[in-house]
């Protein structure tokens, strides 16, 4: 099979509320992908299925080839996982912890050593090695856990969440350590709900809203559904504006600003366009005296999906629910 | 890529786990060694003085053992006992500090999870009994260093129980609070039909019924055999008993735990 992980019409209800109403998910090989939503969405309810904590109640998934429901034995053998929430030891120290979980993965002790020195380099903690995890701020656990997923090698790295909860450097250095993992072709299986987050690292977003994909595509071919980015281009008079204005109505859907000056252009591309624009309008004697371009963002596409706001859900009664719901665990 | 992960590793990386972790709890340790102390001290030098006033006649009682005599292996085997049930609350930290997903999402099997904890318990439980044997032996007398070895195994039979009832009860609990009540509504109980305490020889049939059910009562008349000589059941009948319920027991919680997800 050519994905890293494949679902098809994934379910799951919770005495008679439907989490998941039929997830598809295709993630190719050695790529970043990230189940995009906001809270109580589903993501991490997908994410439990996909490694074998969560028995769907329909569906099928595949993770490395394997049937997470038949076969959740092999399935864990070929997988790294980052919970939302810290899965420390914290009364040991690094280096115990990895010594536990490379023992529980089968791996020796000499490959545990050798392989703890380079994980804890990769995130950035070699020098804390031999603390124990109480001493480590929430930021380093989030990063110890990383390197502790990648100790087995995996195929497929799941990260639910892999920043909430983190002040912006600590969220800088995971996103760091992230696009550093892209180069060594793990497959990176991420959810979020920060678009910023999803824009930056992902190679392909899944939108989810209320249990379902709304979308799957890479976040460049998303943004592009909305019909393009939007140029703005200020000449010095309202003939000369009028004169782009022809010329732009070549390549998108064009129009006049209410300053009279100002051509508005909405095209796909705009980085390439723009330069292209700007020497036709110097051919045909336009002087622009101002130009810039607005590219839409993931918020923009949700919006366009599902008819609201990602931004909206935050700090909401959403969050609150979920506290409520992890208390409850 | 790791081949298919084999048992013992997994066991012996668990049950090292506990060690590390109870070695780093010293609280914990004389914690678990205070309270079979206090039983000891204000209940059996209490009974033994009371017991006194009947002069000999009171060794009758106790199969010919001083009161003193007659409690003492049942201190050590309580001591163990109730150590043993602390894997259980083990369980349930590991789960509310999020650390049972990381061993849930191994591949490792959930038997040899579970079984090295339980191990490992056991050695820690066995640490603070023996520490107990030497007090004990102190003030009830020395019981020969066979018959200090003979309890303690005895004691790590009955360590073994606890510890898997305790998990099952931890695996099958939702919350910290429901596991303490649960724990103390099944250990106290036990404790006391154990004969550690009193003869379960002149008891009505049906509480008699109920200690042979428990394997403290095994466990208890064992350690009782070993160290000072006097039992009510034959020895290999202690023996087997103990071996029984415990095996149930740690069948049981395996089986518990090989079917847990969460959710």
């Amino acid at each position: 099979m050519e994905y890293a992980v494949y679902a098809e019409g994934l379910r799951k209800s919770y005495g008679g509320v439907e989490a998941l109403r039929g997830v598809d998910l295709h993630v190719p090989r050695g790529t970043v992908y990230g189940l995009l939503g906001p809270n109580g969405a589903g993501k991490t309810t997908t994410m439990g299925i996909l490694v074998t904590l969560i028995k769907p109640s329909g569906g099928r998934a595949f993770v490395a080839g394997y049937d997470v429901v038949e076969e959740p034995q092999r399935v864990r053998e070929h997988i790294g996982v980052v919970f939302q929430e810290p899965t420390v030891d914290r009364d040991l120290t690094a280096w115990q912890n990895l010594y536990i979980h490379g023992r529980i993965h089968d791996l020796s002790r000499n490959e545990i050593e050798h392989r703890a020195r380079h994980v804890m380099e990769l995130v950035g903690l070699e020098k804390f090695l031999h603390r124990r995890l109480r001493s480590y701020s929430g930021g380093m656990i989030r990063r110890f856990e990383i390197a502790r997923a990648l100790l087995t090698e995996p195929e497929v790295l799941f990260m639910d969440e892999p920043t909430v909860g983190l002040d912006p450097q600590a969220r800088t250095r995971v996103w760091e350590v992230i696009e550093e993992l892209k180069k060594t072709g793990v497959t990176v299986f991420l959810t979020t709900h920060y678009m910023e987050e999803a824009e930056r690292l992902c190679d392909t977003v899944a939108i989810i809203d209320r249990g379902v994909v709304v979308a799957e595509a890479p976040p460049e071919e998303l943004k592009a559904r909305l019909g393009g980015d939007t140029l703005y281009l200020k000449t010095a008079s309202p003939a000369e504006a009028r004169r782009l204005l022809k010329l732009a109505a070549g390549y998108g859907d064009a129009r006049l600003a209410e300053d009279g000056v100002t051509v508005v252009l909405v095209a796909r591309d705009a980085p390439r366009l723009l330069p292209t624009l700007l020497q036709e309008a110097r051919a045909t004697g336009v002087s622009v005296i101002e130009s810039r371009y607005v590219r839409p963002s993931l918020n923009d596409v949700f919006l366009m999906l599902t008819g609201r706001s990602l931004r909206d859900e935050e700090g909401g009664w959403s969050d609150w629910m979920r506290l409520h719901m992890r208390a409850r665990r | 890529m790791p081949a298919r992960p084999r048992w013992l590793p997994a066991f012996q990386a668990m049950a090292w786990r506990q060690l590390v972790r109870f070695l780093s709890a010293r609280s914990r340790v004389a914690n678990s060694l205070v309270f079979p102390l206090i039983w000891l001290l204000f209940f059996g030098l209490g009974w033994s003085a009371a017991f006194n006033v009947l002069g000999p006649a009171a060794r009758g009682i106790f199969g010919g053992l001083s009161y003193l005599e007659f409690l003492a292996p049942g201190i050590v085997v309580m001591t163990v006992f109730t150590a043993g049930f602390g894997s259980g609350l083990g369980i349930i930290w590991d789960r509310e500090f999020g650390y049972m997903k990381e061993l849930l999402v191994s591949p490792a099997p959930r038997g040899a999870l579970l079984l090295g904890r339980l191990v490992g318990d056991t050695v820690a439980a066995l640490a603070q009994g023996a520490v107990m044997a030497l007090l004990v032996s102190a003030v009830a007398g020395w019981p020969g260093v066979w018959g200090l070895l003979g309890g303690l195994a005895a004691a790590a039979a009955a360590a073994l129980a606890s510890a898997s009832l305790g998990s099952l009860i931890a695996l099958s609990m939702r919350s910290p609070e429901g596991f303490h009540m649960v724990v103390n509504l099944v250990m106290m109980p036990m404790l006391f039909i154990s004969g550690a305490f009193y003869p379960v020889d002149p008891l009505p049939a049906w509480l008699r019924m109920l200690a042979y059910l428990n394997p403290l009562y095994y466990a208890v008349d064992l350690a009782r055999g070993l160290m000072y000589g006097v039992h009510s059941t034959p020895l290999p009948l202690d023996v087997a008993g103990l071996a029984a319920v415990t095996a149930v027991a740690v069948a049981a919680a395996v089986a518990r735990f090989s079917r847990t997800y969460i959710a």
